[in-house]
Parts: C-alpha cells; structure tokens; sequence
C-alpha cells in the first residue's frame, strides 16, 4: 500500500470518530472509536489524528507537525507520520 | 475495584426471520413476552455511556425484529456510545435505514451466508439473499461503516475465493471472514459444519491473499476454527473482564452462552444497576482473573494471553466449567476435540443445497443433515 501523497488529504473512514472529551480518561488523551475497537491517542499520533480533517493536505499536516517539533528530525517526522498513517489506512480507520 | 467494561453487547430480541444453522443463539431462547421494555434499554444504555462503556453491539435474533430500534441507537448514542448494529437485514428498506442513520447509528454489520443465491438460502433457511444483496447497495448511499460478516463451515468454505470477490464488490469497510464457533446450534450441527483440515488450509491461503490484495480498501479480519487452534481463543477477551451482554428478558451475563453453566445465577437489569453488577456479581466474578485456574492454566505462559480459553466450551465439552477449554493442545481434555476432528476428517463429503417452497418442506428435507434454528414463543 502506498504512503499519501503530499496533496492527500487524510480523514477518518466512514463510521470513525472521535470519542467524547471524557472518554480518554485523562485531559491529555483522547480516543477514536471504529467498528470493533477504540485507540487511545495523546502527544503525536493525537496532534496528527486531529488534523486529518480532509482538509489539510499530508504535506501541511507534516510542516504543521515539524513546526511545532523543531528539536527533532524533520525528515523522521515525515517517515513517522507517513507510517502511522499507511498503519490506520490498512485498519481503515483513516482514509487519503 | 475491577476496571469498567469496554463494550455492551445488547441482544434486544431472540426473534429472528432467519434459521442459520450455525446460530450461536442458546437452544433455550428468551421468550418474546419477557423482553425488555424500550424504556429499559434506554435506561440500560444511560448506564453503559455512565460506566465508560465505548461500544454498544445491538444483536439478536434479528435487532430489526423491534420496532423501537431507531430510538433504542439514537438513545445509545445520546449516552455517548459507539453504535453497531449486527443484522441480517431482513426488515430493513430504504426509509428505516434512513432513519437509523439519522438517529445516530455508526456502523452497520450485514451477514452473508454465501456468494450463491441457493446455497445462502439453504443455510439461512430463508430467502434473504437478494434483499441482502439491494441492501448493500442502500447502505454505500450513507456514510457509515460497513462490515460485511461472512459465516464459514464445511459446506461453503471451498469456494471461499468466489466469496471473498462476491465480498468485495459490495464494497463494504471491513469483511469479517468467521469460521463457526461451536456453540448453541453450531454444536448441534457441529458434524455438518466442521471443515476438514485440507478446507482450512486452503481457507487460510485464501484470506491471506485477500488480505494482501485488499490493503487499504476492505480490511480482512479472519476468525479461525479453534478445534484447529494450538492454543485456545480469548473468549470475550477473558471472562467479566471487557464486555458485558444483556440478553433479550434482562439477563446480565459474561459472554453469549454462558447460562449453559450450572451453578450460575444471572441477575437482571430490572433488579440491579450495570454497575453493581459488574463490580459484585458472583457470577462475573467466578472466572475472572486466575485463581479458578488448573493446571495446566495456572502455571501456563498463554495464560496472560488467552486466559484458559472458553468456560462454556470447557462445560460444553467436557461436562467441567472449570477445565482448561478443550481446544488447547495442552489440556487433558484435548482428545474430545481431536476426535471430532478425526471424524471430520475421515470423509470429504459435503451436501447439496435443498430447494423447498417452504421452510416446513426444507426442514423435512435437510433433517438428515442438520436442524434448523427456531423462533422463541
């Protein structure tokens, strides 16, 4: 499976969403409910989870992230983020 | 204090249009005159959203079977849960769907019982195929998420590849491929529906190849036979530990068929909360954890993985609740399972599908092979 293209722009599948602010258990995460499961999510993988909003391209989503994280590699954010994202795809819980 | 459940599995009717002979439905079903009351359910669901329950899995029976669905998901999903609805399909058309999805119904779960129109309505023991078949196309109109549940056993599995293409051009989310797990009326027709190992291997390749095609378009979960297994499955993911099921008269209970069980009492909705019992009942408390464990559980690596299989397949099976579930290559009891697969295994024959013009015709007709799931009075 391919990783997105920079002009992607990543969602989450049909029947994905978000869990209410309360379902995390704490303040800092937040959880994505789909069909058979939840993830818990909190630092990176929520940041980037938050903008996969079909709206912002991939290539955005990783300046935005490489911005905010500037003491780390930008080019291991890029292959981080890439993963992360082919990983949720092939659960279908993302789609680009 | 033992962690809150993750999911409810809410069996609102035992009533069903269908007859599948590998229902995992106990023999002895809920009347209809003791089901819970539309009220109840919702009250139910308040608890769940309340206990920090994530999922709600609306089942049966046949869910649509009630009239009351559509305000039973928008109540679950005004409690704050993830709404999944397991159906067959029968009783549902355009408007009614509409009206799910807009009450707030997330994902939607339609069984197939084969790619062919006569062999689908043999097992199903209904002429459900073609309406299965519209439906699909009505549910790719909305956007929610759509499983396709596939049902395998010996009289289907080897065409499972014409399957799997018929799967996919209904374009769902997610195919769950699922062996039958022998329980309830599976056990009963167990002989009829056990695969032999040639099937299963040839099935396993077959959803691998699936799987590696499909990447990123439909997601392929396979559930395998456990009498094949080496080690047993997590049933439920451990017992009281992640999932509680009501059933259709309000009985609260750890898993689908656990009433099979002597010695345990189930309580009920209309007496105690959700939470109390979780937290107190004996009976969700009887295996949870590790101190009702044997050998060779109690002193077994898996045991932190698969927590000593399947209590009620262990009674099922060996007439002891408390034994190391069958399916386990390490438990004592393991010959049970193996011989039922030396006789599956000693001839390759499978049937044909029955044609009948009425579901009387084909139970007379298929008696020799298998019985038919009925309805509760």
């Amino acid at each position: 499976m391919p990783p997105p293209d920079d002009s992607a722009q990543p969602r989450l599948a049909a029947g994905c969403r978000w869990g209410a602010e309360n379902k995390g258990g704490t303040e800092q995460e937040r959880v994505i409910l789909f069909p058979e499961g939840a993830i818990k999510l909190q630092g990176t993988g929520r940041q980037v989870l938050e903008r996969c909003d079909g709206q912002r391209t991939f290539s955005q989503i990783i300046a935005e992230l490489q911005s905010q994280f500037t003491d780390a590699d930008p080019t291991k954010i890029r292959a981080d983020i890439s993963q992360f994202l082919e990983q949720l795809r092939h659960k279908r819980i993302v789609d680009y | 204090m033992t962690s809150n459940p993750l999911a409810l599995i809410a069996e609102i009717t035992h009533r069903c249009p269908l007859h599948c002979v590998y229902c995992s439905n106990p023999l002895e079903m809920a009347a209809v005159s003791s089901e819970l009351s539309t009220a109840q359910w919702i009250d139910i669901f308040q608890q769940a959203g309340k206990l920090g329950m994530l999922h709600a899995h609306l089942t049966g029976g046949e869910p649509l079977a009630r009239p009351d669905l559509t305000e039973l998901i928008a109540a679950a999903r005004a409690a704050g849960l993830y709404t999944n609805l397991i159906t067959s399909g029968i009783g549902l058309a355009e408007a009614r769907l509409k009206a799910l999805v807009d009450a707030g119904l997330d994902h939607i779960q339609l069984s197939f019982q084969d790619s062919r129109e006569d062999s689908a309505n043999w097992i199903a023991g209904a002429k459900a195929h073609a309406h299965k078949i519209e439906l699909s196309r009505l549910i790719r109109l909305h956007k929610i998420a759509f499983t396709v549940n596939l049902v395998i056993h010996r009289q289907n599995v080897d065409h499972l590849d014409e399957m799997i293409a018929f799967i996919e051009q209904l374009a769902p989310e997610r195919m769950e491929i699922a062996h039958t797990q022998y329980y309830g009326w599976a056990l009963k027709n167990r002989a009829a529906l056990l695969p032999t190992r040639a099937q299963l291997d040839k099935a396993v390749e077959a959803v691998a190849a699936a799987d590696k095609r499909l990447a990123g378009r439909i997601r392929v979960d396979f559930v395998v036979p456990d009498y094949y297994a080496r080690f047993p499955k997590a049933c439920m993911g451990g017992w009281g530990r992640k999932l509680m099921l009501i059933n259709p008269a309000g009985k609260v209970l750890p898993c689908h068929a656990a009433e099979v069980i002597p010695g345990l009492t189930f309580e009920n909705v209309r007496e105690q909360s959700l939470e109390n019992i979780w937290q107190r009942s004996p009976s969700f408390q009887r295996f949870r954890g590790e101190d009702w464990m044997p050998e060779p559980c109690r002193s077994c690596d898996q045991r932190t993985q698969d927590f000593g299989g399947c209590r009620c397949q262990a009674l099922l099976l060996t007439g002891n609740a408390e034994a190391t579930d069958p399916a386990c290559s390490l438990a004592p009891a393991h010959h049970i399972v193996e011989a039922a697969l030396v006789d599956a295994n000693s001839t390759t024959a499978i049937a044909q599908p029955v044609p009948a013009s009425s579901f009387v015709q084909l139970q007379q007709r298929a008696e020799d092979l298998w019985s038919y799931r009925t309805n509760p009075e």
